[in-house]
């Protein structure tokens, strides 16, 4: 039963709704805050750029974000206001480098009717008032008083009901706001009253200006000493003050954002929604304004928020695209564009749609997205996990192990790739043509295997095998020196760095040997009761040529011990319990911190908190990797050391927030690897994977990865056809440049490798695609795509006409096979029985596909259901079909074979508004709705009377704050059969904001054990800003509020993980489970995505 | 519809405008509807029409024939002409028959706002029944005066379950079901009261209006009214400064909520709360004012100035009152044929002009609105009208009863609009549907045997 869900965030929000500069952090520091729906971000401008000083979720939809520095402060406060009636000012303390609540409250009403035009949040600039609009005919006012403190809220009633925009005038001794208004004509008025605080009244005030442009939108108040205020239209611009009007009429354009220049508000920054950047300059003199002019400066992003940082650096964020760093040059470029992009950020937002493939067939879901929208439409391949970009490959079997070695000890690439097999090591070299070829150096011993190699100081190479270690020239590859092991003793295991060789023997011995020029000299020789498993001692202290410490790993006692060098001391021994021998050790440091991390036999790996000057460990935790041993290696990419986890799970560990993550790398298995950074492929590595060495180099060590194709053109649905390894889309491409808003829609088939387009098929004029399957059909073995359209006609409210386009690939080419036509918007099709099956409007149809007596093949229908109100997102799954109606919530529908009927089989009565749905089992529905919620319903076959039967039940709700577009089943992850995270079953979902979310259907215990978990995280973190968390996740829609059930919020259970380990421990004894073990099973839950 | 879901899953428009944008021009699109029917089941005038609060699936009506019928308006029982129209039979009908049932007309019927276990019936018998619906017997019921002609019952409200009562007497009764008792009755009116209706802001704030022309406000926590609308106080244009008419301004004075409330009723306030959770929120612009005015309030209240409380709001009768949802507005409907949109904050009379011709007189009538408050339905004599609520224009003109229409009923959930009328029949008005029908006549057939399956009700 997949009833209790756990649902987190596999990536987070990207659309950036509001954005603001102001000094935050400190009174000389200038801070970037972005909002991102439902996280704010912390940016602080420096020399090199924005730095990301905090990234923290906010428990609700952000609709207002202000900064504002009352009287007396030094630097701004940030205030938030959300959707659900929340509002919070923080503060920064600079001390703990965190933000804190100066105060939190909650602004709802039982009166008025919530405003259609979305929530207005505004602050007198001379903070004396937080204004709010929240509630058709009402504006909330929130005084301060004379300490900048919050006294009690009010409302004042205003007259207008459809407002458009609201927004306080400067230099005005009573605070005063301004009003853009529609009337019952839907004429666009400007408005001004004056707050009266002691009344709580308004005073109508002298600014006001009728008839405006019909498509006046936005405010802007002018500050001192210019005053007044922009109204921005469609195609005009106004100034008006109390005495003054000026307007300029503008190239039609809907203007999105606005950014002010200059702190006297002579020049303003408008970003239109083509992503046009225009320059408005108030022309005035002194104070009289005598005019406005405005000049296209180029193109970005189209822009929902635009701040201007310093020094012609501008921050434009965007919902439809990518946000962008730009500047804006003096003089233009060579297409007469004055902006130039430094700096890209991702937005995978509005994901409309998108598929989960596995293109690489190796068992781990990627998903393509439709994201973006207008020019900025793009697919993007987001997939978990680290890619190798493979370069080159031999095939050699069997081999032991590998190392790279340098030609000189200064010399900055890697030369030689040291092979070595059972009984034998092979030397590979880069030659003058950058081919990887075989050669020799005389002074290794070629017959053996090589346990490990290393370069040493003076030009040296080291070499162990069983029996000795050698010390080879790197410049005449002739042996310099040799060691042998005490006979009857032969070396098992060996490490080395530039200065130091560190061998085991047999019986126990652990010998330490010191390189010097053309000599190795045995320093120290230590009896240890046990053999050795493994060693290392690479250096992390102060000297990067010599280590203080070696770490050991010890068979029969099953430890980890660390000794001091050059003395052989032992400091520290940590027993590992349970059986499993350490096969690999590794001292590492990141980010300032050094770890011992220990590879077990069966795939786990533990990790210490190492300190280098007591040779302490602290802080134990434990992983899961895989199932086979791990082989650990540090390798270097972008001046980053990270360390590679070679087993039957590669695995990547690197270090961020001080926090150790693991990164998947998508490769099937790895024996060794070894860094390989010659000059032709620098930052390469070597990797033996089954039979095979590869050559290639690594993605960014980061957890998702998302490629981005660019389409300019906007892709509203996609589907993945294996057989003709190809996508297809429908999109529709803006012509800005005509008059008429005119559209064009495409089918179009795309390589699913290079993702090019390959074939076209162009729709009818006004003719929508509309929704895309893949699928075959009973007596026909061909695969075909079939394309649902609607004629959008201007004049009707709802598509009367549509069709069923059914192509075949061939040659690469889209040839259409055969076209039905329907009576309304086909919003939906479906596989269904080896039939189609569509919703057609209001109605369900299903499809035969017959073969006519000319042998061609055509669509026929054979049976429909009535009674939604739109059909809008229709599921199967055997002969049941689950509708998601446009307002009337999940209905069941099952078709019966005898009859070629299909009935309705029982309804969700709410009222839900769909947005998506999907089936999670047989009895358990999935929807998401309009007011950012999920939901599930179960089937209850087994109710006593049909009335009960015919009723789905609710079982789960929840409010994620996400507008779900579709839901998919699928994994971002390799499922390992063994492993329990294996066997969960979890649907993929993609929002507006960009968000691609996971829910995975847990078994009940588990469900249980961290629910609890929840409620205790509940107590130990707090919400930013007061709020709480449990009201956030309440499902909440007009009718009714109530607590979530039966969901659980992955990304608190998961912050678990970020915790301190006194907070842990205080939940630890709160659930009565050991800290590891909570860790543990939380960390097996971070694994789902 | 397609371009308006595009711009919803691109994130362009706000879900919530999404919806209002289709629910008003679904309400805009109004017509007899061209696949749903009631099949009344009275045999005398329908009085009266409710869809529950909880699923908008059940109707409640009530006839002059002293009957009372359930219908289930989400699944038809059977479909005609081809599948296309599914009808709509009553669940059950309690008449003259039962045990229990009625003996003069119904002239109100509503459904219990928290769930549809029980419903409540006033009678021209003097009686108020409550039934429980699955058994359909009585299992409480109330003797008044008079004639009942319309009872009400607070969707808000968490911590009562009073049904208010306008009969032919002229004072207002209160009663409990918790105790079964009346909890108050409230004295004014000179006349009988036609109508009654709870706030739609305030669970303790019920309006009512009486046959002596009057509409007042009581907060039921207090004795006596607290305002009498007067329709001569009217407002064009801006409002007034606020000071001028605060004596009015006594709505919802909602400091302590859980003030007066007896101990039964509390464990079934908390299971209230439980079923609607923000009901309990009681702040209103009321409020705020009636702290800065506490004075006047004192020097007024009980008892308002004897000017004031002569105070009418039509000419004759007051036939109907419904408040907005959002608990700011009025409207009212008298029997000089005047329907009149009042600012409740301020008691004035807006003076928007509806453009009434005449309504019936000699019943309340029961109006509705939609769910934004832009529309409001009012029997016309034989049509049903939809006037814009600020401007007073005609939208629509439902043409389709015999004779006279009393009640209304626009359930916002579906959009669509019953009608009751004289002439016996419930009218189904809804958003016209598509006929999508490419089917083949196989299909069709297959569609008849649905139906027929789906007897079950």
């Amino acid at each position: 039963m997949s009833v209790w869900n756990y649902v987190v965030t596999a990536h987070k929000p990207t659309n950036v709704t509001h954005s603001c500069v102001g000094n935050f952090t400190g009174p000389q520091e200038l801070n970037l805050i972005v909002a991102k729906c439902t996280r704010i971000e912390i940016h602080l401008l420096t020399a090199q750029g924005l730095q990301p000083m905090l990234d923290v979720p906010i428990y609700g939809r952000i609709a207002t974000l202000e900064l504002f520095r009352p009287h007396g402060e030094t630097q701004d406060l940030l205030f938030i206001a959300t959707e659900r009636y929340k509002f919070c000012v923080l503060q920064w303390d600079a001390e703990a480098a965190e933000v804190i609540t100066r105060a939190m409250g909650d602004v709802s009403d039982r009166i008025g009717r919530p405003t259609d035009n979305g929530q207005i949040g505004i602050i007198d600039p001379d903070c004396r008032l937080i204004g709010l609009h929240l509630y058709d005919g009402l504006f909330k006012v929130i005084p301060f008083d004379n300490k900048g403190q919050l006294k009690e809220a009010f409302n004042i009633r205003l007259e207008e009901l459809q407002v458009l925009d609201i927004k306080f005038l400067y230099g005005c001794p009573k605070p005063t706001i301004v009003v853009l208004y529609q009337d019952n004509k839907d004429a666009r008025h400007v408005k001004s009253y004056e707050v009266v605080l002691k009344d709580k009244d308004f005073l109508e005030a002298s600014l006001s200006q009728n008839n405006l442009d019909n498509g006046a939108d936005l405010l802007i108040p002018v500050p001192q000493p210019l005053c007044g205020v922009l109204i921005i239209g469609e195609e005009t611009i106004v100034y008006v003050n109390a005495s003054t009007f000026k307007a300029i009429p503008i190239r039609p354009s809907i203007t999105r954002a606005y950014g002010r220049v200059d702190a006297d508000g002579s020049r303003y920054l408008l970003g239109d929604h083509n992503g046009l950047l225009h320059l408005l300059v108030i022309t005035h003199d002194k104070e009289k304004v005598t005019g406005l002019k405005i000049e296209l400066l180029g193109e970005t992003s189209i822009a929902s928020t635009i701040s201007y940082l310093d020094n012609a650096v501008v921050y434009v964020g965007s919902s439809y695209g990518d946000s962008q760093l730009v500047k804006l040059n003096l003089q233009p470029d060579a297409k007469g564009s004055y902006v130039e992009v430094v700096e890209r950020y991702v937005n995978l937002g509005p994901i409309v749609d998108f598929c989960v493939v596995d293109l690489e067939r190796q068992g781990q879901g990627q998903v393509v997205t439709c994201s973006g929208a207008y020019k900025d439409g793009s697919l993007r391949i987001v997939r978990n996990g680290i890619g190798i970009n493979e370069q080159a490959s031999v095939e050699l079997q069997g081999i032991k192990g590998m190392w790279s070695l340098r030609s000189s000890t200064d010399d900055p690439f890697d030369t030689f790739l040291v092979v070595s097999f059972i009984s034998e090591t092979r030397i590979l070299a880069m030659n003058i043509e950058d081919e990887l070829e075989e050669t020799e150096i005389e002074g290794f011993c070629p017959q053996v295997q090589t346990l490990f190699c290393h370069d040493a100081v003076y030009n040296q190479l080291v070499q162990v095998t069983s029996s000795s270690v050698r010390l080879v020239s790197s410049i005449s590859r002739e042996m310099l020196d040799e060691w042998h092991a005490q006979s009857g003793f032969s070396i098992n295991v060996a490490t080395a760095n530039l200065t130091q060789v560190l061998v085991a023997t047999g019986g126990g011995h652990l010998v330490y040997l010191e390189i010097g020029d053309r000599k190795l000299t045995e320093v120290k020789h230590a009896q240890l009761e046990f053999d050795i498993s493994c060693l290392d001692i690479n250096p992390i202290g102060e000297n990067p040529n010599y280590s203080h410490l070696a770490a050991v790993g010890m068979w029969t006692d099953i430890s980890v011990r660390i000794f001091s060098l050059p003395d052989l001391n032992l400091i520290t021994k940590e027993h590992l319990g349970g059986e499993i021998i350490p096969r690999s050790v590794l001292l590492c440091s990141f980010e300032g911190i050094s770890y011992l991390l220990c590879a077990l036999g069966d795939g786990h790996l533990l990790n210490f908190l190492l300190s280098m000057n007591t040779g302490e460990l602290t802080d134990r935790k434990k992983v899961s990797l895989g199932t086979q041993p791990i082989t650990l290696r540090t390798f270097t990419s972008k001046n980053t050391t990270h360390v590679f986890a070679a087993s039957d799970r590669p695995t990547v560990i690197y270090s961020s927030n001080k926090k150790l993550l693991y990164s998947n790398v998508n490769l099937k298995e790895v024996s060794h690897m070894c860094p390989f950074n010659t000059a032709a492929f620098p930052d390469s590595l070597a990797i033996a994977k089954e039979g095979e060495l590869t050559i290639g180099t690594i993605d960014d060590i980061q957890k998702l990865h998302i490629r981005s194709i660019p389409l300019g053109e906007h892709a509203r649905r996609i589907c993945h056809q294996e057989q003709s390894r190809t996508f297809a889309i429908c999109s529709l491409k803006y012509n800005p440049s005509s008059t008429e808003d005119s559209e064009m829609h495409f089918i179009r088939l795309l390589d699913d490798q290079t993702f090019d387009f390959i074939s076209t098929y162009p729709l009818d004029q006004y003719e929508y695609g509309c929704s895309i399957l893949s699928c075959s059909f009973s007596d026909d073995s061909n695969v075909y795509y079939c394309v649902g359209t609607a004629y959008v006609m201007p004049e009707e409210n709802e598509p009367t006409k549509g069709r069923i386009l059914v192509f075949i690939v061939e040659d690469g080419k889209l040839q259409l096979i055969a076209e039905k036509e329907t009576k309304g918007a086909v919003y939906s099709l479906n596989a269904f029985n080896g039939k189609l099956l569509a919703a057609i409007n209001q109605k369900i149809q299903l499809y035969k596909w017959m073969l006519r007596d000319d042998g061609s093949r055509e669509l026929q229908s054979e049976c429909g259901h009535h009674g939604h109100i739109l059909a809008l997102y229709v599921q199967t799954r055997g002969d049941f079909i689950v509708v998601g109606d446009l307002m009337k919530s999940i209905s069941l529908l099952i078709y019966k074979h005898e009859e070629g009927a299909i009935e309705e089989r029982a309804r969700d009565y709410n009222a839900n508004w769909m947005s998506a749905v999907e089936i999670l089992d047989d009895d358990i529905y999935l929807g998401a709705e309009n007011n950012f919620n999920l939901f599930t319903v179960r089937k209850n076959s087994d109710g006593a009377t049909d009335e009960e039967r015919g009723r789905l039940e609710v079982v789960g709700e929840y409010h994620l704050g996400e507008f779900v577009n579709r839901f998919r089943h699928g994994s971002l992850v390799m499922r390992l059969p063994d492993s329990d995270v294996g066997q969960i079953p979890t649907v993929i979902f993609g929002t507006v904001n960009g968000v691609i979310g996971v829910i995975a259907s847990l078994p009940s215990d588990q469900y249980v054990f961290l629910d609890k978990l929840q409620t205790n995280l509940r107590r130990v973190i707090k919400g930013v800003g007061g709020l709480s968390h449990e009201q956030w996740r309440s499902f909440y829609n007009e009718k009714k509020t109530v607590d979530a059930k039966n969901f659980l919020d992955g990304d608190l259970i998961e912050s678990f993980l970020d915790l301190s380990r006194s907070k842990m421990d205080e939940i630890a004894k709160a659930m009565s489970v050991p800290a590891e073990e909570l860790m543990k099973r939380v960390e097996e839950l971070t694994r789902l995505h | 519809m397609w371009k308006g879901i595009g711009k919803r899953e691109s994130g362009e428009l706000r879900p919530s405008l999404f919806c209002s944008r289709i629910r008003s021009s679904r309400a805009a699109s109004l017509q007899l509807s061209n696949h749903k029917e009631i099949v009344s089941a009275h045999r005398g005038s329908v009085n009266s029409l409710q869809v529950d609060l909880t699923e908008g699936r059940y109707l409640l009506s009530g006839g002059a024939d002293a009957s009372v019928a359930v219908y289930d308006i989400q699944n038809s029982t059977h479909c005609e002409e081809g599948g296309r129209v599914a009808k709509h039979k009553s669940i059950f009908v309690i008449d003259k028959q039962h045990e229990h049932g009625h003996k003069y007309a119904i002239s109100s019927t509503i459904w219990y706002p928290i769930d549809t276990g029980l419903f409540v019936t006033g009678s021209y018998d003097h009686y108020i029944n409550v039934w429980d619906t699955n058994t359909t017997q009585v299992v409480m019921n109330f003797k008044t005066p008079g004639k009942v002609y319309r009872i009400a019952m607070s969707s808000l409200a968490t911590s009562h379950m009073l049904i208010a009562a306008g009969t032919e007497d002229v004072q207002v009764r209160l009663c409990d079901i918790a105790s079964g008792a009346f909890a108050h009755t409230l004295s004014g009116h000179r006349d009988g009261v036609m109508s009654v209706e709870w706030s739609t802001s305030s669970e303790w704030v019920l309006l009512t209006g009486g046959s002596d022309g009057a509409i007042r406000f009581w907060d039921i926590r207090r004795a006596g009214c607290f305002s009498v609308l007067d329709q001569s106080n009217s407002q064009l244009g801006r409002r007034p400064p606020f000071l001028e008419n605060s004596a009015l301004n006594k709505a919802s004075t909602s400091k302590a909520s859980a003030a007066g409330q007896s101990s039964s009723v509390k464990a079934r306030a908390l299971q209230r709360r439980a079923a609607n959770g923000n009901g309990s929120k009681q702040s209103t612009i009321g409020r705020v004012r009636n702290q800065v005015k506490g004075s006047m309030k004192h020097r007024l209240h009980p008892g308002l100035l004897s000017s004031q409380d002569r105070a009418t709001a039509h000419y004759g009768a007051v036939i109907g009152l419904k408040m907005t949802g959002d608990g700011m507005y009025l409207l009212s409907a008298g029997s000089d044929s005047r329907l009149r949109l009042w600012d409740i904050e301020s008691g004035c009379n807006t003076l928007v002009n509806f453009e009434t011709v005449r309504l019936q007189t000699s019943k309340p009538l029961q109006l509705s609105l939609t769910q934004d408050s832009a529309l409001v339905f009012v029997p016309c004599m034989a049509t049903a009208k939809a006037f814009d609520v600020w401007s007073g224009k005609t939208r629509l003109t439902l043409r389709g009863h015999y004779e006279n229409v009393n009640c209304c009923w626009f359930n916002a959930q579906d959009q669509e609009l019953f009608t009751g009328g004289n002439d016996r029949q419930i009218l189904v008005w809804s958003p016209p549907n598509l006929i999508t029908d490419d089917v083949d006549a196989l299909s069709r057939k297959g569609q008849a045997a649905l139906d027929e399956d789906n007897w079950s009700d």
